[in-house]
Parts: C-alpha cells; structure tokens; sequence
C-alpha cells in the first residue's frame, strides 16, 4: 500500500527536520528578511533539490561529490550571513540606543570591566 | 532592484531565494543523517513514494521555519532577533565546520 510507505516518509523526514540546524538557519533568515515567500520558495527547492541529489546517487553521494567540502561551504556561509546580521544589529542599535535600553534584561553580555 | 518605495532596505526577490536556496542546499547535502533515513526507506522498492513523501515532508518544514520566523518578527524588535540571529548562524557555522573539519583531519591525524 504506497499511502502507508508515503505516510511513514512523510513522518520520519518531517520528524527528522524538527529542530534540524537547517530549519534553525531557515527561522534566522525568515525573521531577518522582508521576503517571507522568496525564504519558502528558496529552502523548500533546495531541499527537495538535495533530497532528490542524494536519492539519485545513493549510497555513493560521498564517493560522487565532496560532502565534507561541501559542508565547509555552507559553514563558511553560516558564518558569513550571521555576522552580517550581528553587524547590521550593531548598526541598528546604534542608530536607535533608547529601544536597546528595554532589552538590557536579556542581554547576557556586559561591558568588559 | 524594482522602484516600489514601500522599504527602502528590501533586498530584490530572486536574491533572498538565491541566498537561502544555496546556504540551504549546501547545508542540506552534506547531512548524511537524513540521507541515510532516507535511503533505508528507499529499499522498500518504491523510491517515487519516497521521493514524494520526502519532498513533502521538507517543504512543511520550511513553511514551518519561515513562520516561526516571522511569529518571531513579530514579538521580537528587530535589532534583538538579528543579533539572536546573527549569534545562532555563526554557532551553526562554527559547528558545521568543525563537523567538516573533523572528518576531513580525524584526531588521530592531528595527535600524531
């Protein structure tokens, strides 16, 4: 019965995504940009994109491209993207220093003494 | 950049997709976890099912991350959720680096 083989994919890759360091990069982005539906549009192709690249090479994908290499990339994309917007904050705050004022309670960081 | 002066700091459609699809799609690829939960169930020898439910199952978890993201816009003020942001993908970085790293250099490598 392929609804039930359907129905358990569906549930273990959804499952499998919760909380999964993609969808944590997809929330940073979508609550930083104005463009919600280009956010959905862009992670949900280039997920079923490199689903449907790692169904096609099996178990080989390691052997056909360089993962690991890969993975730098997209590290170093990581790194790139969150210190831009932690420059952008500081930007932000500085040009408005009375709305920073209301976060002093959660702000963990303190001047260095 | 299209003349609608609505904001000012908008970034243009088809460079927020480009951007997230590739971060996404490099990110994605090298995770060998879901590739490999994904092949188990391929071996029920129906790999268009598979295919389909998986895509399915991705794409409600974007939809499920843009709206927490923009949930979070909401209650959040901006500068704070992009320095909560920024912090998260550079840890994320770092992580998927040292990942990468490791496994390119094992420890043993490095002891020697």
């Amino acid at each position: 019965m392929p609804f039930a083989l359907l129905a358990s994919t569906f549930a273990t890759v959804f499952l499998a995504e919760l909380g999964d360091k993609t969808q944590l990069a997809i929330v940073s982005i979508s609550g930083t940009s104005n463009r919600p539906g280009a956010v959905f549009a862009g992670s949900a192709f280039a997920l079923v994109l490199a689903s449907l690249v790692g169904a096609a090479a099996g178990g080989s994908l390691s052997s056909v491209i360089p993962t690991d290499g890969l993975q730098l990339a997209a590290s170093a994309g990581f790194l790139i993207i969150g210190t831009r917007l932690i420059l952008r904050s500081g930007a932000d705050g500085g040009e408005a220093p009375a709305a920073t004022t209301e976060a002093a309670g959660e702000d963990a960081e303190t001047p260095a003494p | 950049m299209s003349s609608t002066p609505e904001t000012p700091a908008a970034t243009s459609w088809i460079t927020v997709f480009l951007s997230t699809a590739t971060t996404v799609f490099l990110a994605e690829l090298g995770d060998k976890t879901q590739l490999a939960a994904l092949l188990l169930s391929a071996q029920s020898g129906r790999p268009v099912v598979v295919f389909v439910g998986a895509s399915l199952a991705l794409i409600c978890s974007s939809l499920v991350g843009v709206l927490l993201g923009r949930w979070l816009s909401t209650v959040m003020p901006p500068h704070q959720l992009e320095r909560a942001a920024g912090i998260l993908m550079v840890a994320l970085g770092l992580w998927l680096g040292r990942q990468a790293v490791l496994h390119l250099a094992p420890l043993h490598l490095l002891n020697t």
